[in-house]
């Protein structure tokens, strides 16, 4: 059942930037779906209106049976967040923070009380949880999870959850936010972190410029990519691009790092250009793994910044 | 959610932030409230009593408007700067909940200091108060007519320029407005703009509910403050709904 829908929903701000340009996404129950870009590329854009915070200047956002655009009050009822700036925490200890929002959220206080524990203690939070002291960057983070969390939304909306989150506890908020959305919700989930988002999205959208420039579940965008393996070089000299056999195709080459893409049936060969380059010096070391969702990204964005 | 509960909630959360300085905040304000008395000895040394009474009478005044226009809009600034303004929106509560429940903590936090204000013009000056049940009713409006102007003003403008436009409304308001003074010592062009602006009538209800003494009819000043409220109020509420 899609609980949220966007249909071409543009929005130009005062200065005449367009923020966003035709976005058209849904999001199911249980469905956990990945919103990544650069920078600037219009996600909190779109999360604003899905919170009935700004406006459209076109098109319709549905959440569930409520047209979000007519009703914002609906809309925040129906939606939890946590935002891309830390939760505002001050003076409050995490549990004191994540129970608030729960009552504020409409929870009872029993079952409130019961599952802010439970996220604590999943995050590993529990012993820092009673103290009001001025938490960490990534503290505070985890705290806005759980303040999302803790009586969610049927769309739960997350803005960069795990920046600033050490790497334990961010596979533990990984299985969290797959948790609420196993429990029903509709997770709406901003991120940078493609390589992780790759292991806890069912379905992404890459918005670059205000527009969705691919969507679909990793898998089949990696398809896309025509190429299942990723070969990954280290240039001794980044003046000094060495020349690709037709078995390889070149992605990229960013600084001294240099990507290109490889069929199953072309590994031999490839392998064998990789190490004859290595023996000759041009290049100092090399890998080949599976293609990942970063391929993906780097192959849209860098194809949208060019044509910009 | 109904709107109280959001409004208690709202009033606990900015109950724990200020927490641990509660004792300095109430500690500043009955300080204040001594430092009134005792220095408006120094800045006037024959004290009348109708010197006394504008004074004693317009330090809590004051304190509710400014606490409004500058402390407030302050507040709102610094929450749109860190991102709870943002973060508070989008919660399912009323648009001006928050605002609500941030005047009444404001407002309980100068409750001491008016008291002591007053308990030490009495005590002085022989302040004859006639405390009548008016003076809620007088409280609560001067606190949210200037709060809701205040919070229009900080939602509208960049929180950096908040804070100046609220420094200059804090200065012309000590300065120009007849809330430590009779009306009829300013100018008589200053006088008709005040008759139609409701700080003069926010004093008068303020004073009139502490001693007894109004200097227009009670009714009128009620009804002047109240319509200004229900402006201030009104375009409060349009600016937190406002989605741009």
């Amino acid at each position: 059942m899609t609980l949220l829908q966007v249909e071409h929903v543009t929005k130009r701000y005062r200065g005449g930037v367009l923020a966003n340009d035709d976005i058209c996404l849904d999001v199911a129950a249980g469905e956990v779906f990945g919103l990544l870009g650069p920078n600037g590329a219009g996600k909190t854009t779109l999360v604003s209106q899905v919170l009935g915070l700004l406006l459209p200047d076109e098109g319709t956002i549905r959440i569930g049976d409520v047209d979000a655009i007519a009703d914002p009050a609906a809309a925040r009822r129906m939606c939890s967040f946590q935002p891309q700036a830390a939760a505002p925490v001050d003076g409050l200890s995490a549990r004191e923070a994540i129970e608030l929002i729960g009552a504020i959220r409409g929870g009872r206080k029993a079952t409130v009380r019961t599952r802010a524990s439970e996220l604590l203690d999943a995050l590993d939070l529990a012993d820092v949880a009673d103290r009001a002291v001025p938490m960490s960057g990534g503290m505070a983070r985890l705290t806005g999870f759980c303040m999302a969390a803790v009586v969610p939304g049927r769309v739960v909306v997350l803005d960069e959850p795990t920046n600033d989150v050490d790497p334990l506890r961010r596979r533990a908020l990984w299985q969290e936010i797959r948790k609420v959305a196993d429990d029903g919700a509709a997770v709406l989930l901003v991120t940078h972190n493609v390589l992780e988002a790759e292991r806890c999205v069912d379905r992404l959208a890459i918005i670059g410029g205000g527009r969705v420039l691919a969507q679909g579940p990793p898998a089949s965008l990696k398809a896309q990519l025509g190429a299942p393996l990723r070969l990954d070089c280290a240039l001794d000299d980044p003046t000094n691009v060495p020349r690709l056999p037709a078995a390889i195709t070149l992605s990229s080459v960013t600084g001294r790092r240099l990507l290109a893409h490889v069929q199953h049936h072309d590994v031999a060969a490839a392998v064998a250009w990789a190490q004859s380059a290595q023996d000759e010096g041009t290049i100092v070391e090399f890998s080949l793994t599976a293609a990942s969702l970063e391929d993906v990204y780097a192959r849209w964005v860098e194809a949208e910044a060019s044509a910009a | 959610m109904n709107s109280v509960r959001s409004y208690v909630l709202l009033l606990r959360w900015q109950y724990l932030r200020y927490r641990p300085l509660l004792p300095l905040l109430a500690g500043i304000q009955v300080a204040l409230g001594v430092g009134v008395i005792f220095g408006f000895s120094f800045l006037v040394p024959h004290l009348t009593s109708t010197v006394v009474l504008y004074f004693a009478t317009g330090a809590p005044t004051l304190s509710l408007i400014l606490m409004g226009l500058t402390a407030l809009p302050q507040e709102v600034a610094q929450n749109r700067s860190t991102g709870k303004f943002t973060y508070v929106a989008a919660l399912p509560v009323p648009r001006l909940a928050p605002m609500f429940a941030d005047v009444t903590f404001w407002m309980l936090i100068q409750l001491p200091g008016a008291v002591v204000t007053l308990l030490l013009a009495n005590l002085r000056f022989g302040l004859h108060l006639n405390i009548s049940g008016l003076v809620v009713p007088a409280v609560i409006l001067v606190a949210l007519t200037a709060s809701a102007v205040g919070y229009a003003i900080a939602v509208a403008l960049p929180p950096n320029a908040t804070s100046q436009v609220s420094s200059f409304v804090s200065i012309a308001l000590l300065l120009f407005s007849p809330i430590n003074f009779p009306l009829d010592r300013l100018p008589v062009w200053l006088q008709d703009v005040h008759r139609a602006l409701p700080v003069t009538y926010m004093s008068d209800i303020m004073r009139g509910g502490l001693t007894g003494r109004y200097d227009v009819s009670r009714w009128l000043a009620f009804a002047v403050v109240a319509a200004w409220c229900a402006l201030g109020l009104t375009v409060s509420g349009r600016a937190a709904r406002h989605r741009g």
